[in-house]
This record gives C-alpha cells, sequence and structure tokens, in this order.
C-alpha cells in the first residue's frame, strides 16, 4: 500500500506528533520547507519508493499514527546523506529513528533482524553470533584458528542496566 | 604510540581478516594496540528500537575506554564509529541525555570522560600516524596497480559530529592508498551506499545496492575495491557471489581492507593478514604485484 492510500482516509492526530517532536533534539522538523534534497540523494529512493520529505511533512501535519505502523520507515538505509544535505537541519533520518522508536513501544510490527540482535545483546552482550568462517579452498577457522584474542563479554551488571533502559520508554 | 580498540560486534564474530590486519600492521607503524576490558555491542540495531539505550551502550563503550587510561580510542567500524560520536556530542551538547546517561553508568562505576576522542583506521592512519610515516614503512610498493576506495557511509556523515573526512569529497582513503604506491581512480558512484543495513529487513534490495556497484566498478577495469569498514566487506567481499543474482551479471572483484593492503605492503605474511579468508578473488589482485 502506498503512502498516499494510508493517508486518504487518515485524520491528524497531534497528540502523536507530540510523541515524534519531543524525541527530536530541538524542532527542527518544523523547518523543512520541501526542497526535496532529501528525497532526490536518498538511497532507498529508487528500490524502495523511500521519500523523506514526504516522512518529514506528514509528521509535521500529524499523521504520525499512520506512518508508526507502516513499512515504510524501515527502508532507510541510515546512509545519513539526507541530514548531511539538508539547509534546514530538519534530519529526516532522525525523523524516521523516532518513528521506529514509537513502532517499537506500541508494538507494532518490527522487522525480525533488530529483535534477534536486541535479544542477542541482552544474552551475550553482543549483537551477532560468533561465527566460523569458510574459506574458498573449504576450509573452516573460528578465532582460535586465526590465533585471535578470546572475547571478553561484559560483566552482568551490564545485562541488568541495558535491559532496564530498554523497558523504560 | 599506545592507543584504545573497540572492535565492534561485525569484526569480532565475522570480518576476522580487518582485525587481523589491523592487529599485524598497525605495530609495525609503532602504535601499540590495547583492547578494552569487555566486548559489547556498540547500540547500532538498538538505535530503531530505543535511541536512548543505544545512547547508553555507546556512551559505556567510551567509559570503558577512559578506564583503559587512554584518551585515544580506534573505532575500525563505521557503525561503531557512527554511534560512539553521536553518543559523545549528545554527552557534550544535551543534558537531558548526558544526565540520564551519567546516573546509568555510576550505578555499574563506570564515567563518562569528554577527554576520550574517537578515531577510526582512516583518519588514525592519516592524521596521527602520518602518510610520510606509511611511505617509509612501505617495503613493498603497490606500483601498477589501479584501485577504486569505498570509503562508506557514516564515517563521513553527518558533519555536525566532526566526521573523518569530507562528506561530499572524501579524499583521505585514496591518499593513504597512494601512500602504498598504488594508483587510485574516481567514479561516480564512490559516495553509493553498500546497502548493508537494510540486511536486518530488505535482505534483496541490500544485495542489489551491493552488487550495483560492484558490477559498475568492474566496467571500469581496475584491480579491485578496497573498502574500510566491516559492513562493507561483508557487502562487496563475504555477499560478493550473492549480490550476482540481484544484479544478473558475473561479479568478480578483488576486495579488501586497506589494512590488509598496508600489511602486504609492509611484507606481512598472507595469512596473518587473513588474506585467505577473502571470499572475493584477492589472489588475481596480489598476484599483479607480486614479484
Amino acid at each position: 500500500m502506498s503512502l498516499t492510500d494510508l493517508m486518504s482516509m487518515a485524520k491528524p492526530n497531534l497528540e502523536s506528533r507530540e510523541k515524534i517532536l519531543v524525541k527530536l533534539i530541538g524542532k527542527e522538523l518544523l523547518n523543512c520547507f520541501q526542497c526535496i534534497k532529501c528525497t532526490s540523494g536518498c538511497t532507498a529512493l529508487k528500490l524502495l519508493e523511500l521519500k523523506p520529505h514526504e516522512i518529514v511533512k506528514l509528521v509535521s501535519l500529524g499523521f504520525v499514527d499512520e506512518l508508526a505502523s507502516s513499512d515504510i520507515i524501515w527502508t532507510c538505509v541510515t546512509c545519513l546523506k539526507c541530514l548531511q544535505r539538508c539547509p534546514r537541519k530538519a534530519s529526516p533520518y532522525h525523523v524516521i529513528i523516532a518513528l521506529r522508536n514509537l513502532a517499537v513501544e506500541r508494538e507494532a510490527k518490527v522487522p525480525e533482524g533488530y529483535l534477534k540482535a536486541v535479544s542477542q545483546i541482552i544474552e551475550t552482550g553482543l549483537a551477532e553470533s560468533v561465527q566460523k568462517v569458510v574459506t574458498k579452498k573449504m576450509e573452516t577457522f573460528d578465532r582460535e584458528g586465526l590465533k585471535l584474542p578470546r572475547i571478553t563479554l561484559p560483566k552482568e551488571s551490564f545485562q541488568a542496566t541495558f535491559m532496564k533502559v530498554m523497558e523504560e520508554r | 604510540m599506545k592507543v584504545a580498540v573497540f572492535w565492534g560486534c561485525r569484526i569480532l564474530t565475522s570480518q576476522y581478516a580487518y582485525e587481523m590486519s589491523i592487529r599485524q600492521a598497525f605495530p609495525r607503524l609503532d602504535v601499540e594496540l590495547v583492547d578494552l576490558p569487555e566486548f559489547h555491542c556498540c547500540g547500532d540495531p538498538v538505535k530503531s528500537m530505543n535511541d536512548v539505550a543505544a545512547n547508553y551502550l555507546a556512551t559505556r563503550v567510551l567509559a570503558l575506554a577512559s578506564t583503559t587510561g587512554l584518551d585515544n580510542l580506534l573505532v575500525p567500524c563505521n557503525r561503531c564509529h557512527f554511534v560512539a560520536s553521536e553518543s559523545k556530542y549528545f554527552m557534550e551538547k544535551n543534558g537531558k541525555i548526558s544526565q540520564k546517561i551519567t546516573s546509568l553508568l555510576k550505578e555499574e562505576g563506570l564515567e563518562y570522560n569528554p577527554s576520550i576522542k574517537v578515531w577510526h583506521t582512516i583518519d588514525f592512519l592519516h592524521n596521527l600516524v602520518g602518510l610520510d610515516d606509511i611511505k617509509k614503512a612501505v617495503r613493498k610498493p603497490l606500483l601498477g596497480l589501479k584501485l577504486a576506495t569505498h570509503v562508506g557511509c557514516q564515517i563521513i556523515r553527518y558533519s555536525d559530529l566532526g566526521r573523518v573526512d569530507d562528506a561530499e569529497n572524501p579524499r583521505k582513503l585514496d591518499e593513504l592508498v597512494g601512500a602504498l604506491g598504488a594508483e587510485t581512480v574516481d567514479y561516480a558512484e564512490k559516495l553509493d551506499c553498500c546497502g548493508a543495513n537494510l540486511m536486518y529487513s530488505h535482505t534483496d534490495t541490500a544485495l542489489s545496492l551491493a552488487g550495483t556497484k560492484m558490477k559498475a566498478l568492474q566496467n571500469l577495469m581496475v584491480d579491485g575495491l578496497v573498502v574500510s569498514c566491516p559492513d562493507c566487506g561483508l557487502m562487496f567481499d563475504f555477499k560478493q557471489k550473492d549480490a550476482e543474482a540481484t544484479v544478473g551479471a558475473k561479479l568478480d572483484l578483488p576486495v579488501l581492507y586497506y589494512t590488509q593492503l598496508l600489511g602486504w605492503s609492509l611484507d606481512i605474511e598472507q595469512k596473518q593478514l587473513g588474506l585467505h579468508l577473502n571470499q572475493s578473488p584477492v589472489e588475481k589482485l596480489l598476484a599483479r604485484v607480486s614479484i
């Protein structure tokens, strides 16, 4: 479903809009004058039809609920070009991150990769599991075989604090 | 010179060649590496879930770095470098976040120290070690090689944080390659992203971004692609064969880390630099410089 379809029946929700604004450092989002520099350089535009200028405009109009439950916010590659090039410091990147955070708070669907990373951090401290690598000659190596030092995992107090921050809104 | 190192998950769990080549090459340039007492995630994937938790993780890394007594922290991964730099920026500019994180760290007896400086492989070698010292250390100049560089996204943007190189025209990696005697090319797709971050949600699109860039590079007839980020290494080297299908072309491009190339020209043995771990045909490139 395209964003236009999503919005045609929607009503702005100013309370939800405020939830995004407080997450942003300052309220630069409202400075956006739709020059579309962000969208013209967006990595995710061509293949996934992400249009950062639309996201920014929709948030400033109050269509936050629709965006937070849409797949479109998960298409950002985080290349940071939009933020670098924005003449008004509106930072579509930070708006998208704030929308993703809101989606998580509301328990909307979140791509599995992110959920896996977080549960992995709680378990081991690292976001990924340690892999064995296979060379082109089909030899298998792990860290030990490559004479790399052992990984020192964080103290237990780390896990407890991390879980506490994750649960706070 | 002594420097603390924060490796990050991608390097520690699969991009071993980057770690091996840094551990081998840096001491040859009189740099002693000091690992942090604990290893954990920098917070990057957590940013999308809970920004405060991500900043807590990144600032904890900075606080752990300070426990080594050193002021310089090397962060060889682009994503980790960005998250660490942005947290540092928030700790210094944003009272609300900094207060919250300071109290969380205090619970564990840790403290953020603003004197910590965050370096990436590229600016560490370019600004602190210096091109002249690298040139002097080279034993095997890479004469006749024509290479392309890919600096990645997050170490050059956004400039408010103070980044490793210019956002629109990064030159440092090219100059570092030049210091080893090889030539670099400028190309239209130089700033195009490798797509790694989409591996969490849109795998095919991620591979197609990487594949499109490699296809363009093959048409330029370069001898290889030089990267300096474990995500870019994963996409261009480890996933090169997977990317073929998404762009409908045979991909056969040697891809290696700058530190592998550096180590090679410092005459370090191939296996110590993890050159046997690269999945792309690096032997093609190495054969061109072998005497």
